[in-house]
């Protein structure tokens, strides 16, 4: 499903076709009675998100500026800063804020590119291409903590399928303890994420790509256009609004995303594959609620920050290419 | 019309607050209902603890017990969040490691009055007494108590040319390596290296200090210093983390509960220091055989003592309970008699009425080993670990990365055995 308008790319230097301008709406004169009616519909709604959407929010930020631990709620006091300053001092904050720029850019890019080229395949017409799309799409519906269980007994040292195959194929002689050592635990919960998180680009484009008019193909085809230039000059721009739309979503998702590392590794071994919403659930489950509704904040800044940087780096690229 | 109109609504409303508040509480015919939170759930005790409701019930026809059963790993947040909003809890599974927290904010009831003159009183073991009136409150009374004891693999130590079950810490060392066997799958000891890996190392360091361990703080040496400062400590931390290098799976770095139990019942690993819960799970192995295995006592440091931690969970009333009274007569039913005979053996739990001990069923197989610690109370040392502290948690948390930073490499042995000794010294300065 798109939710952005989309427009086909005209060819450079060729004149726009001419649209005829739309009608003008004709708009209700505002009245006070008018307004009262609008608000009063809109009051319950508006009542349903104050009470469960900012609410909660306002109260678990507040938390984040009082010493808020269950293991002593007699005191609740106001502490400033303190709580950001507790995670800042933290040694392994450093090395968890590393994982968690790297747990996103290294997910997101094979997912994008594995997701592009899986649509692309399933746009295809071709016998059983149903039953291929539910086998391939399926995963999606099954629980990230169930994910990370499976990825972990797989990538257990032991007893895991994958030493195992990597072993009777001959790539390895022993077996390699996957999650027991901080690199190869990173790139193992990684992979699981990767798994994971393919099949969402894979819907979302391949929804794109359904709505590009086949003439366009077709005239690509006609003026011998190759494969690869059609994808880059045909494909990719018709689809971009929704590529830019589906990364941003999924940089969103997946810096909130604990499920598979905490299912695969808890953080561990010693906070090495923590990313800071895995981390956040360890001061959630010391009772430490003050530090971690902090962690929360600056994770809802970081994205923030992110998220106004990305969009205007799209807008300015919009407006150079126009 | 209007006026109707709001009289009928608000007459619904009234309805509906009556209704929902019979759900819980005193019924019009003076029908109790309580509501009874267990934390370290599995489906079989369920199923005991449910029985054993029923026929409380039936003994106490005015009340009614509603057990709830969240997921063990969720079940303390949920009990906490219960607790905290004051209402939905009459009786809960309070553990030593919750006491201190759910006692400092309030939330548990001080049952001694309801206790007073309680029967069952004077058939509760010392431990048990000692346990249940902490402080000077009685805030759960214990339904039992867990016990470390080495699980072994009997036909593994005779294939390896041993005589019996290791005796000591150097022993253990000794046999886990010869058994060692990477290639065939085989590894000596199911090294605790995950979550909750710093209780074994907290074990083999109170095993070296045993003779100068204050055994009412079994992280305290009895000249106020921490255990971790002791210069037997480093010679105990650098045996373990020769386990762990030697006879250990290399991926136990990251093992807890689940892999350890795991790594045992399917045969491929010879030695688990676990409670007694886990001998039901073993029992149910495919892999291994009864004859395969058996337990044997608790490891002795290099003076030939170990110290046995009491571990032990019971049931509490919260503060905000208005079923006192029931709630008290539920818990005295569970803790007394064939009720509390048949809910520790049913669980594998150390018993907590005197001479409960002595039964056939503590005498035979797996459980030998606990009677023969119990026999000798010089050499297998009972003592408290400070548990009941409100920042346990925190303590644990920190335990665990740091001794993963040790089998990773990234630490010394010195320096974690410092951080310890340093964060219990700055934590009981402040007390």
């Amino acid at each position: 499903m798109t939710t952005v308008e989309e427009r086909p790319p005209t060819r450079a230097g060729a004149p726009a076709p001419a649209t005829p301008a739309p009608a003008p709406r004709r708009r209700r004169a505002f009245t006070t009675r008018r307004g009262l009616v609008v608000a009063a519909f809109m009051l319950p709604a508006a009542i349903f998100v104050g009470v469960f959407i900012y609410y909660p929010m306002l109260a678990g930020s507040q938390m984040a500026f009082r010493h808020w631990n269950l293991s002593n709620l007699t005191d609740t006091s106001w502490i400033g800063l303190q709580n950001f300053a507790t995670i800042f001092a933290d040694p392994a904050f450093g090395v968890i804020l590393g994982n968690s720029v790297l747990w996103v850019v290294a997910s997101i890019v094979p997912q994008l590119v594995i997701g592009f080229a899986l649509a692309l395949w399933l746009r295809r017409k071709f016998r059983f291409r149903g039953l291929y799309q539910a086998l391939i799409f399926f995963p999606w519906a099954i629980s990230g903590f169930l994910i990370g269980i499976l990825f972990r007994w797989m990538f257990n040292g032991e007893f895991g399928v994958v030493n195992d195959l990597l072993m009777k194929t001959g790539l390895i002689d022993q077996g390699i303890p996957w999650l027991a050592q901080p690199d190869t635990a990173m790139f193992a919960v990684i992979i699981a994420n990767i798994w994971y998180g393919v099949t969402f680009f894979a819907i979302m484009i391949l929804a794109a790509l359904q709505s590009v008019p086949d003439e366009l193909f077709e005239a690509a085809a006609l003026d011998g256009a190759g494969k690869v230039r059609t994808l880059f000059q045909i494909t990719i721009p018709y689809i971009s609004t929704t590529l830019a739309l589906t990364v941003l979503l999924r940089v969103i998702w997946i810096f909130n995303f604990p499920d598979i590392i905490w299912a695969m590794t808890g953080g561990g071994p010693a906070n090495q594959t923590h990313i800071i919403t895995t981390w956040m659930i360890t001061f959630t489950q010391k009772g430490d609620y003050g530090v971690a509704s902090a962690l929360g904040l600056i994770v809802v800044g970081l994205l923030l920050v992110f998220s106004a940087f990305y969009l205007m780096a799209l807008r300015g690229k919009k407006e150079v290419s126009s | 019309m209007a006026n109707g109109k709001v009289l009928t609504g608000l007459g619904i409303g009234l309805a509906a607050t009556l209704a929902f508040s019979g759900c819980s509480g005193a019924a019009d015919d003076g029908t109790v209902t309580l509501q009874m939170v267990e934390s370290l759930t599995n489906p079989a005790r369920t199923e005991l603890l449910e029985t054993l409701i029923d026929e409380f019930e039936q003994e106490n026809p005015g009340i009614e017990v509603e057990l709830v059963s969240p997921p063990t790993d969720q079940a303390d947040q949920k009990i906490q969040q219960m607790l905290q909003s004051g209402t939905g809890v009459d009786v809960l599974e309070v553990r030593d490691l919750t006491v201190g927290p759910f006692s400092t904010n309030g939330w548990l009831a001080d049952m001694g009055p309801e206790f007073e003159g309680w029967k069952g009183w004077d058939a509760l073991t010392d431990n048990a007494k000692n346990v249940a009136t902490a402080g000077g409150k009685t805030y759960f009374i214990p339904y039992g108590f867990y016990g470390i004891s080495l699980f072994y693999r009997t036909d593994l130590v005779e294939e390896a040319g041993f005589d019996g079950a290791p005796v000591s810490w150097e022993d253990l060392l000794e046999q886990a390596s010869a058994i060692q066997d990477p290639e065939a799958n085989t590894y000596g000891y199911a090294f605790r290296g995950g979550k909750n890996g710093y209780s074994n190392a907290a074990l083999v360091i109170e095993a070296y200090v045993a003779d100068d361990l204050d055994l009412e703080n079994a992280y305290r040496l009895q000249n106020g210093d921490s255990m971790f400062a002791a210069p037997e400590a480093l010679d105990a931390m650098e045996l373990y983390i020769d386990l762990f290098e030697q006879a250990s799976p290399p991926s136990s770095v990251a093992w807890g509960y689940p892999e350890m139990v795991e790594g045992f019942s399917n045969g491929s690993t010879a030695f688990l220091l676990q409670d007694p819960e886990v001998i039901a799970a073993v029992e149910q192995s495919t892999s291994i055989t009864a004859d395969q295995w058996t337990t044997a006592p608790m490891l002795v440091g290099p003076s030939g003592t170990a110290i046995q931690p009491l571990a032990t969970a019971g049931w509490g009333v919260a503060e905000a309970s208005e079923h006192r009274a029931e709630s008290a007569k539920l818990i005295q039913f569970l803790s007394e008699g064939d009720a509390s005979i048949r809910f520790t053996e049913g669980n594998s739990l150390v018993p907590i009425l005197n001479g409960a001990d002595e039964a056939e069923f503590y005498k035979t197989g797996a459980w030998e080993s606990y009677l023969t610690m119990n026999e000798q109370p010089e050499t297998y040392i009972t003592a408290v670990q400070p548990r009941g502290v409100a920042w346990w948690t925190e303590w644990a948390d920190k335990a665990d990365a740091e001794l993963q930073q040790v089998l990773i490499g990234q630490l010394t042995t010195e320096e974690l055995l410092a951080s310890w000794d340093a964060y219990w010294t700055e934590k009981w300065a402040a007390e």
